[in-house]
């Protein structure tokens, strides 16, 4: 950069009127480059490279971060997927669990139903045997009663009508009935 | 104390084989047994007199036959009935006649704790039973 400097210097040199004209002067020149390349790379090192190392970090960083975008991009896109799948089993389950609990609580429903229809079956099969035997038992008892009844009025009718002689006549009968054991 | 109520009974049962007489309790024989409890008064000498009166009440019962009737009763009917007691239990059985009007007509023998009955009172008590 600095070589076509150094050329016209040096054909001004030769060629007189351009540096006569211009006023240049070597030493001074030379002494520009020099100062030109002193805060040229003083400017390279402490202005141009670290500029540059940071937009290459921010540039790195950019990339990463849009590259850690599209990653979760991709991954929330395949959660996504995932989660309707997830969404769409749980729905499945879900129907089936309420199916099922459908099922369970008509089974339970039934049963219960049964069971009360056997309890009331029961109930009426043991108030029926409770009628019964209380009929029964009224009607053993009413027998009882005319049975005592007859045999009251019977040995009353016995005692005022038998004679004597019917005493002895079943007395005789008795006795052979007796000395015959 | 069971030892002494068993000694007692086993001598009161002793001293009732000695009061029979062909299988019946004699009234001498049991005379004598009591005039030798007076004399050689043994131990507990009550509680043998209370068992031996139990086995002497018990042999009579069992020798005698009471019969129980409504009306009048020969006493051949009574004989008869001895007799064919004595026949079924194998020993001598006395007859002894009770009125019961209760029975209202026939006959009730009691011989010991058996009891053989051909009564009215008895058909109307099995007829009311049966039914």
């Amino acid at each position: 950069m600095t070589h076509p400097l150094f050329l016209a210097a040096a054909q001004g040199a030769a060629q007189p009127g351009i540096v006569e004209t211009f006023g240049l002067e070597t030493k001074y020149i030379i002494m520009q480059v020099v100062s030109f390349l002193i805060v040229l790379g003083v400017l390279y090192k402490f202005g141009i490279k670290p500029v540059t190392a940071t937009m290459e970090e921010r540039n790195r960083k950019i990339e990463a971060g849009i590259r850690h975008a599209e990653e979760m991009q991709a991954k929330l896109a395949a959660t996504q997927a995932e989660s309707a799948v997830i969404v769409k089993q749980a729905h499945g389950e879900a129907a089936r669990i309420v199916d099922e609990a459908r099922k369970t609580a008509k089974d339970f429903l039934d049963k219960q139903a049964q069971e009360a229809t056997a309890k009331a079956n029961d109930l009426i099969a043991k108030a029926q045997q409770a009628t019964q035997l209380e009929h029964r038992r009224m009607l053993a008892e009413a027998r009882a009663e005319v049975a005592r009844l007859v045999v009251t009025t019977t040995e009353r009718v016995l005692a005022r009508k038998l004679t004597d002689a019917d005493r002895a006549a079943y007395n005789d009968a008795a006795t052979r009935e007796l000395t015959g054991v | 104390m069971a030892s002494g109520k068993k000694q007692t009974q086993q001598y009161a049962r002793q001293l009732l084989e000695l009061s029979l007489v062909n299988g019946a309790v004699s009234l001498e024989r049991v005379a004598g047994v009591l005039a030798h409890l007076e004399r050689n008064r043994p131990v507990n000498v009550l509680g043998i007199l209370r068992a031996y009166h139990r086995l002497v009440a018990g042999a009579v019962a069992r020798g005698q036959a009471v019969v129980e009737h409504a009306g009048s009763i020969h006493d051949q009917a009574l004989a008869d009935i001895a007799a064919a007691m004595s026949r079924r239990y194998g020993r001598p059985i006395t007859g002894s006649a009770r009125r019961n009007n209760a029975l209202l007509a026939g006959l009730r023998v009691r011989v010991g704790d058996d009891v053989y009955e051909s009564s009215v009172a008895g058909q109307l008590a099995q007829l009311a039973a049966a039914v």
